[in-house]
């Protein structure tokens, strides 16, 4: 399947949007709100923040649904793996795949964050078993719903934000 | 390989117009980025009500919670 991907651009650097990719972590908007503004169309402004500002939130977004490059091609060829997170699709070489052979157990601890007024943010490989019965196994990364509204239960879906989800409440 | 998860495994179970319980391996984590000390398994709240978050209190009867 196609994956839609938008882009974002402020003359220097382009940011890409895939929002298939997006599990909805919160960690754009929480950090910069002048440039990932969910509530506002189109939903990112390039102008709000200086671009390095603009990549080191890029850069944090847990998923690929987030990526950037520069719009100068020819500065994106000295741009290291530490510098960018687009990087792993133009340049896969850089991140062999790590995806766990079956039945090899990674030792490493499923990380679970609690996400302020938001989802459960899981990172690592571990089993989700539905209320039905049926078991998914995932590897890698999801978020699950804590404010009781998504509509695609039991993972986020964003509703949270427009359903005003507190945590103290 | 049996299906069964063995205590290296963390399932996530989605109870029923309940909380999600998960068990196995695993480090939780406040906003702030402090761990909470959990031993090996955790009724985490998926209703939004409960007065004990990130944890369940059974607030999801009450408001009648479905999903």
């Amino acid at each position: 399947m196609e994956q839609i991907e938008k882009k974002y651009s402020n003359g220097e650097i382009t940011v890409y949007w895939k929002p298939r990719a997006c599990i909805h972590s919160s960690v754009c908007y929480t950090r910069l709100l002048e440039v990932f503004n969910p509530r506002k169309r189109p939903w990112v402004n390039m102008q709000g923040a200086p671009t390095q500002k603009i990549i080191d939130v890029v850069n944090k977004c847990p998923t690929d649904a987030l990526t950037w490059k520069r719009d100068d091609e020819k500065k994106n060829e000295t741009i290291g793996p530490r510098d960018t997170n687009h990087i792993k699709n133009r340049r896969p070489d850089y991140f062999p795949r790590s995806d766990t052979p079956a039945g090899v157990v990674p030792a490493k601890p499923v990380s679970i964050r609690i996400m302020k007024n938001g989802p459960l943010l899981v990172e690592g490989s571990f089993i989700v078993t539905t209320s039905s019965g049926s078991r998914i196994k995932m590897a890698n990364m999801t978020s699950f719903c804590r404010c009781g509204r998504s509509g695609s239960m039991p993972f986020c879906d964003g509703s949270h934000r427009t359903e005003g989800f507190k945590d103290s409440q | 390989m049996d299906n069964k998860t063995d205590n290296k495994t963390t399932e996530f179970r989605v109870i029923e117009n309940g909380p999600l319980h998960v068990k196995g391996n695993f480090v939780l984590q406040n906003p702030d980025g402090t761990q909470i000390n959990v031993e090996k398994e955790a009724w985490l709240c998926r209703c939004g009500n409960s007065k004990n978050k990130p944890f369940c209190d059974g607030s999801h009867r009450p408001v009648g919670f479905r999903g």
